[in-house]
């Protein structure tokens, strides 16, 4: 079964692992990624989940307490479409071996040749973008840019459309010269599809891909059948050795990245949040102690099991599991082609994705704010920080307990089954007493 | 067949990197990720006699001794043969895995590794000729199980003193 299943699966893994597009989307993801950690904090500190924070500080700074903070998270959180763009188009560049700075320049030059660049106020027309095209609604278009004009750049380097300077001129010049021809095609193909646009009933391409695919796409994606595929998937992927997550984010990642940005635009201007399924949802309230929710598996070896090696593992690897790094026990227990701790693996985040979600959806427990939290961040303050509320705090714990119940069983079998080893091979000279050589 | 195997401390289940210092030391079963090799052991009448593991820091500090006191340990307890690894794509554990397997080689004790591409190429090309060193997938790649059945083929041909040029185009570097 087991063999039958990886036969399937392995291409499948492989496929989706290695595909130079869905790479270059993760790889152009997580340069922004680090952007909106830091500047998720300036958010929470203004907008500290403590009762009268706010209030108590405008007191003393006046009202622009607030805007001191949004003018830094604005700067990432008002302009994600075209910041992904930028970067997918930089890592998608370098995955396919061109000038990566060019090949993200070109698309972000693209991207503004598609917006709007003239805004009605009143009678009057006046020269300014809207940030709602370069924002969160703007990621699709800014990832389908991304890769279009790549690939058109690509096409013109492939075909030697390239200006050759004689040697002797300094590479820097050289370089510029070559990204001559191969830029002009793919800001003739923006022009072009700007005025096609503008002809059409959707004016802009902005209009046109959110009504057809980001709007779309965000209906299925962000719900709870996909959030509870998400995590069985990544989880299951583990048992095989491969890891999970690399594979459903590459496909996940756009939807989920979107969801989270809207929830922070709300937070930022105290409006009812979205979505309940986004990256802090997926990271914070699904899995405990790194993929598989390990941290329960850790607790219960804590309290309960007897042979050596467990114990041993459980204490050198509770620490690590509180910040949520899990290496140590996926490969020390081990939890990879392990038949029988895969099934709580898998059971713990598929559950408590069912529990979090409909929690949340029916408001027992507040919704994630979109504040991307580092990952380290351990369990029931990440859920105080990520919701702002005490009720994210208490849903964790009521869902580790839950999984600790569910980890009890299995791991005692494992305990039994690694005592029995040992009992078998004399418990006093298991040791290998190496001052004997 | 008895086997023994070599771990470093994450591989035998003694924690993360921040172990790194772990000394040497030894179990007479089958420690951490040896488990899965084990099972596919067991298939043969085979069987991990031993678990050997080093911390890839300590081992940078003290190589002499910790060479010559696997080699010297594995004689002792009568071994067909060692396994250093599997050690995916960690460098510093790939690092160890190969120059405990020449030590071994020296010594005429069989010996088989398997290590990741990724991360090791240039361990690759300096032990290719000389070591039997199984193709695997780096941490979280596809291929694992795939992997660990080859090193156990391996090591039956290596303890049955049988030809392994042909095994060694298919399944090694």
């Amino acid at each position: 079964m087991q063999k039958k299943l990886e036969k399937f699966l392995m291409p499948l893994a492989a496929k989706l692992g290695n595909n130079v597009v869905l790479r270059s989307l993760r790889d152009g993801f997580l340069i922004i990624t680090p952007l909106i950690i830091v500047t998720s904090v300036f958010l929470l500190i203004g907008n500290f989940p403590i009762p009268g924070w706010t209030e108590f500080w405008t007191k003393i700074f006046g009202s622009q307490f607030l805007e001191w903070f949004s003018a830094v998270s604005n700067a990432v959180f008002s302009f994600t479409g075209i910041l992904a763009s930028l970067a997918i188009a930089y890592a998608y560049g370098k995955n396919r071996g061109l000038n990566p700075i060019h090949a993200g320049f070109v698309s972000l030059i693209s991207f503004l040749i598609l917006t709007p660049t003239v805004v009605k106020v009143g009678k009057q027309s006046i020269s300014a973008i809207q940030l709602q095209f370069l924002g969160a609604n703007g990621i699709f278009l800014g990832i389908i840019i991304a890769l279009i004009s790549v690939e058109i750049y690509r096409f013109a380097v492939k075909k030697h459309w390239t200006i050759k300077m004689p040697d002797g001129v300094p590479p820097a010049v050289s370089q510029s010269f070559d990204a001559l021809i191969p830029s002009g095609l793919v800001i003739l193909f923006f022009f072009l599809v700007r005025i096609m646009f503008s002809i059409s009933p959707f004016q802009t391409a902005y209009n046109f891909i959110y009504t057809v695919l980001q709007s779309p796409l965000k209906h299925v994606g962000i719900s709870l059948p996909s959030a509870l595929l998400y995590n069985f998937l990544a989880s299951f992927f583990w048992f095989f050795g491969i890891n999970g997550p690399t594979i459903t984010n590459s496909v996940w990642q756009p939807i989920f990245f979107v969801a989270t940005q809207d929830n922070l635009k709300a937070f930022q201007d105290h409006t009812t949040l979205p979505h309940v399924f986004n990256q802090p949802f997926i990271d914070i309230f699904t899995t405990y102690g790194g993929g598989g929710s390990t941290l329960a598996l850790l607790i219960v070896v804590f309290l309960v099991c007897k042979s050596k090696r467990i114990k041993e593992l459980g204490k050198l690897a509770i620490l690590p599991g509180i910040f949520g790094i899990n290496e140590p026990v996926i490969f020390g227990l081990p939890i990879v082609l392990n038949p029988i701790i895969v099934i709580p693996f898998i059971i713990c985040p598929v559950l408590n994705t069912l529990i979090s979600g409909i929690a949340m959806q029916i408001g027992l427990v507040a919704k994630t704010t979109g504040v991307l939290l580092p990952w380290t961040t351990p369990p029931i303050i990440s859920g105080w920080l990520a919701t702002g509320s005490w009720t994210g705090s208490a849903l964790q714990i009521v869902e580790l307990a839950l999984n600790i119940l569910i980890y009890y069983p299995f791991v005692k079998m494992l305990d039994k089954q690694y005592l029995a080893d040992e009992k078998k091979t004399m418990e006093d000279d298991l040791d290998i007493d190496f001052s004997e050589v | 067949m008895k086997v023994i195997i070599i771990l470093d401390q994450i591989q035998a289940g003694l924690g993360g990197k921040e172990k790194s210092d772990t000394p040497l030391g030894g179990k007479k079963i089958a420690m951490g990720s040896s488990e899965n090799i084990e099972k596919l052991l067991e298939k043969h009448d085979s069987k991990i006699i031993g678990t050997f593991y080093c911390g890839t820091d300590y081992y940078q500090d003290n190589k002499a001794v910790v060479q010559r006191k696997f080699v010297k340990m594995a004689e002792k307890m009568g071994a067909d043969v060692v396994i250093t690894g599997p050690s995916f794509d960690y460098h510093d554990f790939s690092q160890m895995a190969l120059e405990l397997a020449e030590k071994y080689e020296e010594a005429n004790v069989p010996v088989i590794s398997a290590i990741a591409k990724e991360k090791n190429q240039d361990l690759i090309d300096q032990y290719r000729e000389k070591l039997l060193i199984v193709k695997m997938p780096k941490k979280g790649g596809s291929g694992l199980s795939e992997a660990l059945d080859n090193l156990v083929t391996g090591c039956l041909l290596l303890a049955n003193k049988r030809d392994t040029s042909q095994f060694k185009q298919d399944y090694c570097y």
